[in-house]
């Protein structure tokens, strides 16, 4: 219950992040949003958060795997969920499907260069963290003797 | 640390007072000697049998790490790999003051002989040795392993 509630959480900040986005790109670009585009940004919100929350289940396998494989998953069902939808507001044309892929991957590569670039920043704050411990010890220990 | 050491051959009732300004993990040592609770790692050598193999003191501060596989637990020194008898989490407990923190559901390592930590191209974190070894810190153990070393550099 607690993991459907944090999801929850997460679904809804990442659907008001996208949100609020996607309303400066429609103000500054001169664009409008439609009912059918409000939906499918939402379950593609909810597809992602899903997606990414299964993070756990790749703990064993380095972040660079898991978030090639998140990414591969998550626009397949992406796209599935299209599929169903074009079923009520008639095809998809191809540069629809583009378009579509485009929006999808450049937030999610830019988040993940993000991580990326946060992984080796941790790592260094923490190398430096460390060498101060020790550091410290020697100082200490040589104090003592 | 100012040591005093009195010696009174008529002495009988031996004792040692600590006077410290904070709970600091050599203090914590001190204290552990002194009641005899210093944590004692009972090793033999892994490549001999468990009833033939000569059974050693460990130093904590001489392991690298702690490899927890298939039910037996491993110790890695300097100068050689040695099976021990306790548990993972019982190491955890007895050996945090002594620079030992858990990085993965197996593995406990010793950050005084951390030589680097640095992550790889694909995203993973390993913590080097001065022994060349590296060990994985997991995602899961990410943000325990960091409040480790934020505590620890707070009671140095």
């Amino acid at each position: 219950m607690q993991r459907v509630k944090q999801f929850i959480i997460e679904l809804c900040c990442v659907y008001t992040l996208i949100s609020v986005v996607g309303a400066f790109v429609n103000i500054i670009t001169g664009t409008e949003t439609n009912n059918a585009n409000v939906i499918t940004m939402f379950l593609s919100c909810a597809i992602a958060t899903f997606v990414l929350y299964m993070h756990r289940l790749f703990d064993n396998v380095s972040p660079l795997v898991m978030i090639i494989v998140q990414y591969l998953a998550a626009c397949f069902l992406c796209a599935l969920m299209i599929l169903g939808l074009s079923y009520f507001y008639g095809p998809v044309t191809p540069w629809g499907w583009f378009e579509y892929f485009r929006s999808f991957t450049i937030p999610y590569i830019i988040l993940a260069a993000l991580y990326y670039y946060r992984v080796f920043s941790e790592a260094k704050k923490q190398n430096a963290l460390i060498q101060e411990i020790q550091q410290k010890s020697r100082e200490k220990n040589s104090g003592e003797v | 640390m100012k040591l005093n050491l009195y010696e009174d051959k008529k002495n009988i009732n031996e004792h040692v007072d600590v006077y410290y300004a904070n709970m600091r993990p050599v203090i914590r040592q001190i204290i552990d000697s002194v009641n005899k609770d210093r944590p004692v790692l009972q090793g033999r050598p892994a490549d001999e049998d468990l009833d033939d193999g000569e059974e050693l003191i460990l130093d904590p501060s001489e392991i690298y790490y702690l490899d927890h596989i298939e039910r037996k637990l491993f110790a890695y020194t300097k100068d050689g790999v040695f099976r021990v008898m306790n548990t993972l989490a019982s190491c955890e407990e007895m050996l945090w003051t002594y620079g030992f923190v858990r990085v993965s559901k197996s593995n406990l390592i010793n950050i005084y002989k951390i030589r680097q930590l640095k992550p790889d191209l694909n995203m993973k974190v390993y913590a080097s040795f001065d022994n060349g070894e590296r060990i994985c810190v997991n995602r899961s153990y990410k943000k325990s392993f960091n409040d480790y070393l934020q505590k620890m550099r707070g009671i140095m």
